[in-house]
């Protein structure tokens, strides 16, 4: 017993001694990559590999940030193939997979970005919102890296413009979608409706479904940006053609011109006309998108990425889902313009300690990427060409509708926080959204975005 | 000051229970149940919840049953969600943040509380400013400092944030307690000729566990489901908590909320097993520890 | 007073491990987070540093800030003057009825434990309009009180409402558990020889229970507190802080600022008010309780 108090003064005193020499300890092989453990794997793996193999290949370990967490999402699995079946090629290369949901990825990149310890491979989305980080000089250029294995050649025309910046490519996109509007057959019928062809019928639709009793439209409008997305929708319309944010960043128009007044008001007639559910700004992402899956709202104006849900939803039983391009507003406007959402981006970070093998892996994985995803029935909406018959793969009458509305594709705009600072694009969200709840003039509207940007330019 | 000093004194389970059958005992009793209802329902929802589909989930009437229950649920969660590695990481980090707090927490609460030094209440006022600060805030600064010490993608940068955020409440709950032990103790302490750090060990700690249960309770629930800093700041599969497996069941445009519904009753389990193997360990704890003094 | 003199080292060796990690890891970023409040900066690229000018736009310029901050107060009010007095009713009425009340102490303690997503999901069936299923709603209509519906969670007025009732749900049972540990500390034999005197029952409470509680019932008091400033994931949970930032509290604002609309500068600034307003509270609860218990001893 008399031991005891000397026995707790070690113990307290080892304790600190402890934290000390562990967070020392992790100080000297953190340098290497990560912690501490990785540092010791990789010296035993080296003195195992240093009698069978050739010594000169070093040890390569390469952390790949990316928002594939989901087991049920094709991208997980294509993923996964992917990275297992370079590292048989490449014995010495091991794939690190840090999976987060979207928005954590988001956050930690930010937080990473502050501190300059970007991952290897980590994922941005396009324009805007990712110039912060190339201006900050955090990415290495894709220039040399997309001309190996003819890569450049399977993307699309025009899509790596998005990630381009003073003739640097920074990032190669994992899809491009465009803007839709996916209908249920059998409740047009009950509701006796047909497919609009202007925004003015539209409206009208949604009027005669509401009178049915059938909920005209659903969205998920506690992610605000769902509904800016038909916002901005409506404002090309009304526009005339693409490039109004650009003209407001260019100084030739500002938002209370009256082509945005105009789409304000179209907006809120579509509102007060009842299109939306009760309570929509409660609504995530997937409740809004769950209502029209199972069949109780007729309309759902999203992207293209959606397909593949609603294809395998209830409400797509018997082929019963069709799709049609947002109609002209006014008479303004051309259908064949869509909203475009180029898709979140891999990039590589310019410090990355295997700059080498990373972009060599990444242009392995870009290149097998569409052919996985076509397996996987994932591949409407990708960035690059596709060989494959998707009917004969088994793809939905309506997929192969949407295949067909992106021939039709003549341009259009993109979203507004990838066109716009964030600090503009955040008042904007929550500006569309408080149309859900209250009834605003369409010039206090103009007003509020006006002041948001004067504030937040640079 | 905090607690009512229970040294040398019976423990208490107090039961006058006057009029055994009356109306009010009645209508207290009622108010009980209802009360359980409401707290324990959820628990129950949330199994039925891990049993149905995503549409069902969605669908959102609050007392439907599943269809057919949906078991994929479950082998998604303990395949995909790496559960069982999760848990003990989640379990580990936990536990050894747990056991720092306490031990660091009752060391500087019993230098501020029985210690005649001029700073005692200085030191106790640093202590309080710390205590309100949301981690989140923190996020940004703490990755400087982790990255200078090397630490990142270890569990070590878990546990020293949420240790360092859990003692200002732990220093303030237990140095509160240790105040209003009568100071006869010690001073007889002092005649047998004990050392501070024995007076610590023998007197002041038993007497207070009810305070250190208190503060294993505050800190589990802080950092148990604790998700922005563990998301931040690991990166590595093997290292990952519990609140990953929940979010991996989120992706860009879809949630699995089944999947998400099974990894937490898989995930709460161990937890309610074991507070109810202990509860009655914890408050008999409690109670031994007013007696010891 | 305190009794016992010890050397020096002494002290260090009880104090110095607990102060030199809470000091590196708590208070350093706090001054970090001061100082980046005087910066323009996005959080990656160049800052700029423009003096006091977040915080005069903060407090003077900023449409959502004092809004954010009057409703974060009302649900710290909320918390310690309806939540609070309920749970020591309760664990009053528990403590004097119940022979074990482990189990349903521990039980009213469970949902805490329940991660804020599903109790997101939970809250958002009750809350859902009629035609969803939300259960709140079917019942005021089966009660025939259907102009007493609302769409709980969006309307502007209401939904913050509906948020707090969340949170003060979910920390019930914890401050039940808290207050109830307290209540068994009061030693017995105050209450028999309160008997003895004839007090018993109400009584004993309002003499006995209630001042001997006074030091506990602070700390339920301080923990509250914390929770109704931290409070941010139920919010973002539930409503993201809207519609249009009707439930926007000082705590999802910050957050907002510095990683969505990437003004850390900003948001770090809303950071230290957020010190600052703690500080204030930790001395005004402090002041009240030394009161409180200068009358009661």
């Amino acid at each position: 017993m008399k031991f005891k108090p000397l026995m707790i003064a070690l113990l307290a005193s080892a304790l600190t001694l402890g934290l000390a020499a562990c967070s020392s300890g992790n100080n000297g092989s953190a340098s290497s990559n990560g912690g501490k453990n990785e540092g010791s794997t990789n010296t035993n793996s080296q003195t195992n590999s240093g009698n069978q193999e050739d010594t000169s290949k070093k040890e390569v370990k390469i952390t790949f940030q990316n928002i594939y967490p989901d087991p049920s999402d094709p991208k997980y699995k294509m993923l996964r193939t992917v990275v297992s079946n370079y590292e048989a090629e490449h014995p010495n290369v091991k794939i690190e997979l840090d999976s987060l949901n979207t928005d954590q990825q988001k956050v930690k990149l930010k937080t990473q970005a502050a501190s300059k310890e970007v991952p290897d491979i980590t994922i941005v989305n396009p324009a805007a919102q990712m110039k912060p980080f190339v201006d900050a000089g955090l990415f290495a250029p894709l220039n040399e890296m997309v001309e190996k294995n003819g890569l450049k050649g399977t993307f699309q025309e025009g899509i790596l413009d998005y990630y381009t910046f003073d003739n640097n490519l920074y990032a190669l996109p994992d899809g491009n979608n465009i803007a839709i509007v996916y209908y249920n057959k059998k409740m047009f019928e009950e509701g006796g409706v047909k497919v609009p062809t202007t925004f003015e019928e539209m409206v009208d639709v949604v009027k005669q479904l509401k009178a049915k009793g059938i909920q005209p439209m659903a969205i998920g409008e506690k992610d605000s940006w769902t509904g800016s997305f038909l916002f901005m929708n409506i404002l090309l319309r009304t526009n005339g053609g693409p490039g109004f944010l650009q003209d407001v960043i260019d100084g030739k128009k500002t938002f209370e011109d009256p082509a945005f007044t105009e789409a304000v008001n179209a907006f809120e007639d579509l509102v007060q006309a009842g299109a939306f559910q009760e309570g929509a700004t409660s609504f995530d992402y997937n409740a809004g998108e769950n209502l029209f899956k199972t069949g109780k709202a007729a309309m759902y104006f999203m992207g293209s990425w959606a397909t593949g849900g609603i294809e395998e939803s209830t409400a797509n039983e018997n082929q019963n889902v069709g799709v049609f391009k947002f109609p002209t507003v006014n008479g303004k406007g051309n259908p064949n313009e869509f909203m475009l959402a180029p898709g979140s981006a891999f990039a590589v970070s310019k410090d990355s300690k295997h700059l080498e093998e990373t972009l060599d892996f990444l242009n392995y994985f870009l290149i097998n990427y569409p052919k996985e995803m076509f397996n996987l029935k994932g591949a409407i909406g990708l960035a690059q060409t596709v060989d494959g018959d998707f009917k004969a793969a088994g793809y939905s009458d309506m997929a192969m509708e949407v295949l067909n509305l992106f021939k039709d594709v003549k341009g259009g705009d993109l979203a507004f926080d990838n066109t716009m600072n964030p600090g503009t694009a955040q008042a904007h969200l929550s500006s569309i959204q408080n149309l859900f709840v209250s009834k605003t003039d369409a010039g206090v509207v103009a007003k509020e975005h006006q002041t948001a940007y004067e504030e937040n330019k640079d | 000051m905090s607690y009512t000093a229970p040294v040398l004194r019976k423990p208490t389970v107090r039961n006058d229970r006057r009029g055994r059958f009356s109306v009010t005992t009645s209508i207290v009793y009622v108010i009980f149940a209802i009360l359980i209802v409401t707290q324990l329902y959820p628990l129950l929802w949330l199994l039925i919840y891990s049993l149905k589909t995503n549409e069902e989930i969605l669908s959102g009437s609050f007392f439907a049953l599943p269809a057919s229950l949906q078991w994929q649920n479950y082998s998604d969660a303990l395949g995909g969600g790496q559960y069982f590695r999760y848990l003990g990481n989640s379990l580990f980090v936990t536990s050894v943040t747990m056991v720092c707090v306490i031990v660091l927490a009752s060391l500087t609460g019993f230098a501020i509380a029985r210690f005649r030094w001029k700073y005692a209440n200085a030191v106790l006022m640093v202590f309080l400013v710390g205590m309100m600060i949301p981690m989140q805030g923190t996020l940004l600064p703490l990755m400087i400092i982790f990255k200078h010490l090397g630490i990142l993608n270890t569990h070590l940068s878990l546990i020293l944030p949420y240790m360092a955020f859990q003692t200002p409440i732990a220093v303030f709950i237990i140095s509160g307690f240790m105040r209003s032990i009568p100071h006869e103790i010690e001073e007889s302490a002092i005649v047998d000729g004990s050392g501070v750090f024995r007076i610590y060990w023998n007197i002041a700690l038993p007497i207070s566990v009810p305070p250190i249960m208190t503060v294993c309770i505050l800190t589990f629930i802080n950092i148990w489901n604790e998700y922005i800093l563990a998301a931040t700041f690991v990166t590595a599969e093997r290292l990952k908590t519990l609140p990953f497996g929940v979010y991996s069941f989120v992706s860009q445009y879809s949630v699995n909320y089944g999947g998400i519904g099974a990894f937490l009753v898989l995930g709460a389990l161990p937890v309610i097993l074991i507070y109810f193997l202990l509860a009655e360990k914890i408050t008999k704890g409690m109670v031994a520890g007013a007696v010891k003094g | 007073m305190n009794v016992l003199r010890v050397s020096g080292w002494k002290i260090a060796a009880f104090v110095l491990p607990c102060l030199i990690i809470y000091s590196l890891l708590v208070f350093v970023p706090i001054l970090v987070s001061f100082y980046s409040g005087l910066l323009d900066w996005n959080g990656i690229g160049d800052a700029k540093f423009i003096g006091l000018k977040n915080f005069e736009k903060m407090l003077t310029n900023d449409s959502i800030f004092w809004p954010a901050v009057g409703r974060t107060l009302l649900l710290a009010g909320v918390s310690m003057g309806v939540q609070l007095p309920i749970a020591l009713c309760v664990a009053i009425l528990i403590s004097r009825y119940v022979r074990k009340p482990n189990f349903l102490v521990s039980s009213y303690f469970l949902p805490v434990i329940l991660s804020v997503v599903v109790i997101g999901q939970l809250w958002k069936t009750i809350y859902n309009p009629a035609s969803m299923g939300g259960m709140l709603n079917q019942i005021l209509e089966s009660l025939g009180l259907q102009s007493w519906t609302h769409s709980w969670l969006t309307e502007p007025k209401i939904a913050i409402y509906s948020v707090i009732v969340v949170a003060l749900w979910q920390y019930l049972g914890y401050h039940i558990l808290i207050q109830f540990t307290g209540i068994q500390n009061i030693p017995s034999d105050i209450y028999e020889a309160a008997k003895i005197d004839g007090a018993s029952g109400l009584k004993a409470d309002r003499y006995i229970t209630l001042p001997l509680i006074v030091p506990i019932f602070k700390i339920s008091v301080v923990l509250s507190f914390i929770g109704s400033l931290q409070s941010f994931d139920l919010i973002m949970v539930m409503t993201g802080g809207g519609p249009a930032h009707a439930t926007e509290v000082v705590a999802s604002l910050m957050y907002n600022m510095s990683f969505l609309s990437m003004k850390y500068g900003y948001g770090s600034a809303i950071a230290s008010f957020l010190v600052i307003l703690c500080l204030v509270a930790t001395i005004i609860i402090n002041g009240l309780f030394s009161k409180l218990d200068k009358r009661y001893s």
